[in-house]
């Protein structure tokens, strides 16, 4: 189980990153200063921080100066938008830097970049009955090898990962071809559709209309 | 030109030529005092040789012992006197026809004579005719006289040679040139020398001048050098202090400015985040209880709404700092009497009661300004204090000014925040704040009308004890 401590001190936002954690099974505990943040990471146990810069008390840099010799990976989230801000994060060794206001998808992504990176994530997902090894880069369904060229795999990983959330072809785009990548929605599609096809997945990876994609769980039928 | 080079060639040859026109004048004037004395020494000599030819013309007559003698006689005493008188001194006599009588005289000399002096010598016997004649490079001072014998004209000449005097001249000439091409070389080196030396505090005002230019304002200018450059330099280092306080004071208003947008995009993102962050969650969850969707629902209302506040004030604040109020006497105690009923819901439903204690002043301001200065000031109170408490309200006369004070007994501030508070965005209570739906602006909008009309507000706050807030106005002379 992953635990992540959130640090942030406007009520609302600490709500809603906890219900988008939730969503992808991340035990979450909220810290609304500061000093009570900085405390609560010291005492252990958390696998991420999510922590604000404008905090009461104590701000997010010295917060991250009191924790950093912790070794706790740091997200900072922040409505400082200042290149020079950014650095400063960075330099602090912080892991990631999000500018509010932030989709909750991107959140979960550059989470999950952080937990691989710490090898806090498991490289065997499983998903009905396919097995994905994602270090070993391999893929069997009913016990036999399935061949999917890079970005399939890449999609379908993404998918298990995000189990019963919708995800739209923009954020597809952006966390598998990368924010770079010029490429049109329809590259998703066909991508999806082999994805599909490959696997058997008919049922299950479902078009939402205007939306995008979703990949229902295995039970519920 | 530079100034350095105008200053230094105008005085060298100013200096040059005083030296030149003096030294000529002194030269022309012992000049003229040596021809001068050579003049009546001539004259001396003049006189001598003409007694001794009349002596000797009176001798022969004695010796011949007659009253007249003949015009050869006259001329061999002529010769004998020239032989005889003249060992320095050229003479010569002639008769009336210019042929002479006697001679003892350079041939060119003679002839110079006869074209020059003869013809000008005076008749009637009084007076010496004087004149320098040149001859052969030698200067001959000749004086002429006439002189009546036995009923003959005689002319008397004698010449003194005066070349020295002109060589003299020549030689002092040529030494003074020598001595002021050489003066003027040293004149023109110490020259050169003081004037840089003088005009180098210059060059340092010109070097400190860019560097202000250049943006460098903290830099002031060392005095030093004559008085006229010190004063300059303090001239330049008042301009100095007004441009760098000016700029000082730009970049003060830059600052504040940036502080204040960078506030404002903070304060914009925080409900935009939750917002975007619940409604995102609720398009992409596959299953959304009912409380959650409730739950979703209620946070992008509520953040929804604090973004409108917040655009509301904003735009108050930026109408505010365009325009000129419209100022009329208005009559304190209904302005109160106004702002208490338009609070009162606010008031009953914390149970919160707000005593007044106005006397009958008059103010000049705009009325609904400062009914909505009032009214942001008391609904700050109420934000502040504690259910079932009460806000001390008194408009009081202080000499010509009118006081009006709004107390309560809520939870106060340290000094450090009723410093701040006025700032755009400064809350020292955000997350309480928030929660009132407050953006941080009412302060800075009660400052700005307060500023519209004249008047500063004060702010007396200690912790947990209370604040009061006191606004100053000129009371308008009821007629």
């Amino acid at each position: 189980m992953i635990n992540i401590l959130i640090i942030e001190d406007d009520a609302n936002i600490a709500k809603m990153i906890k219900a988008a954690l939730a969503m992808v099974d991340y035990n979450s505990f909220c810290c609304n200063d500061g000093r009570s943040g900085a405390a609560e990471a010291l005492k252990g146990g958390y696998d991420i921080v999510l922590l604000d810069i404008m905090l009461p008390e104590m701000d997010g840099w010295q917060v991250m100066e009191k924790i950093k010799d912790s070794g706790i990976p740091v997200i900072f989230l922040t409505a400082l938008q200042d290149v020079a801000d950014k650095v400063k994060g960075l330099r602090l060794g912080a892991e990631d830097y999000i500018v509010k206001p932030f989709e909750p998808l991107e959140l979960l992504a550059r989470i999950d970049v952080v937990l691989r990176r710490e090898h806090k994530t498991s490289s065997l997902l499983s998903y009905c009955d396919i097995e994905i090894d994602i270090d070993k880069h391999t893929i069997t369904s009913h016990g036999e090898p399935v061949y999917l060229t890079p970005k399939e795999f890449d999609v379908i990983v993404y998918f298990v990962q995000h189990l019963d959330i919708a995800v739209s072809r923009e954020s597809l785009l952006s966390n598998i071809w990368g924010f770079e990548f010029g490429g049109e929605s329809r590259t998703v599609d066909i991508h999806v559709q082999q994805v599909r096809r490959k696997l058997g997945l008919k049922d299950k990876l479902i078009t939402i209309p205007k939306l995008g994609y979703r990949l229902e769980s295995c039970d519920s039928q | 030109m530079k100034l350095w080079q105008k200053i230094f060639l105008s005085s060298l040859l100013l200096i040059i030529a005083v030296v030149n026109i003096v030294s000529i004048m002194l030269l022309g004037n012992s000049h003229r005092l040596l021809i001068e004395r050579e003049q009546s020494h001539a004259v001396n000599e003049h006189e001598y040789f003409t007694t001794a030819f009349i002596n000797t013309v009176t001798y022969e007559k004695l010796a011949k012992n007659s009253l007249t003698l003949k015009v050869s006689e006259i001329g061999k005493a002529a010769e004998s006197t020239v032989n005889s008188v003249s060992r320095t001194v050229n003479s010569a006599i002639y008769y009336s026809t210019y042929a002479s009588a006697a001679l003892k005289m350079p041939n060119t000399l003679n002839k110079k004579i006869h074209e020059e002096l003869l013809d000008n010598i005076d008749l009637s016997c009084n007076e010496y005719t004087i004149l320098t004649l040149e001859s052969e490079n030698k200067h001959f001072m000749t004086v002429g006289s006439a002189e009546q014998l036995d009923g003959e004209l005689y002319y008397i000449v004698t010449a003194t040679d005066i070349t020295e005097i002109f060589s003299l001249r020549k030689r002092q000439s040529d030494f003074v040139r020598e001595i002021s091409i050489i003066s003027s070389a040293v004149i023109s080196l110490i020259l050169l020398v003081i004037t840089i030396t003088l005009l180098k505090p210059l060059n340092r005002l010109n070097i400190y001048t860019k560097a202000i230019a250049g943006g460098q304002y903290n830099i002031r200018i060392l005095k030093k050098g004559s008085r006229e450059f010190c004063e300059l330099a303090d001239n330049m280092n008042i301009m100095a202090d007004a441009v760098q306080s000016h700029a000082l004071h730009l970049e003060k208003i830059a600052e504040s400015r940036q502080t204040f947008i960078a506030n404002l995009a903070h304060e914009m993102k925080t409900p935009l985040t939750s917002i975007l962050g619940f409604g995102d969650l609720l398009r992409i969850k596959k299953k959304v209880t009912d409380s959650e969707r409730i739950e979703y629902a209620a946070v992008i209302v509520e953040e929804t709404k604090r973004l409108r506040s917040l655009s509301e004030k904003l735009m108050e604040l930026v109408v505010l700092g365009g325009t000129e109020i419209e100022k009329k006497p208005v009559d304190l105690p209904k302005l109160i009497g106004d702002a208490e009923t338009a609070l009162t819901p606010l008031l009953t439903k914390r149970n919160i009661s707000l005593i007044t204690d106005t006397e009958d002043i008059t103010i000049e301001a705009d009325e609904e300004l400062f009914k909505s200065l009032l009214y942001n000031i008391i609904e700050n109170a109420v934000k502040a204090s504690p259910d079932n408490s009460e806000i001390i309200l008194k408009a009081k006369r202080n000499k010509d000014k009118a006081v009006i004070s709004v107390a309560d007994r809520g939870i106060g501030m340290t000094k450090e925040e009723t410093e701040r508070v006025f700032e755009p965005f400064y809350m020292a209570d955000k997350s309480r704040s928030r929660k009132a739906g407050g953006a941080g602006l009412g302060l800075a909008l009660c400052a700005e009308i307060a500023k519209l009309h004249n008047s500063v507000l004060k702010i007396d706050s200690s912790l947990g004890k209370g604040t009061t807030v006191y606004i100053e106005m000129r009371e308008v002379k009821s007629k």
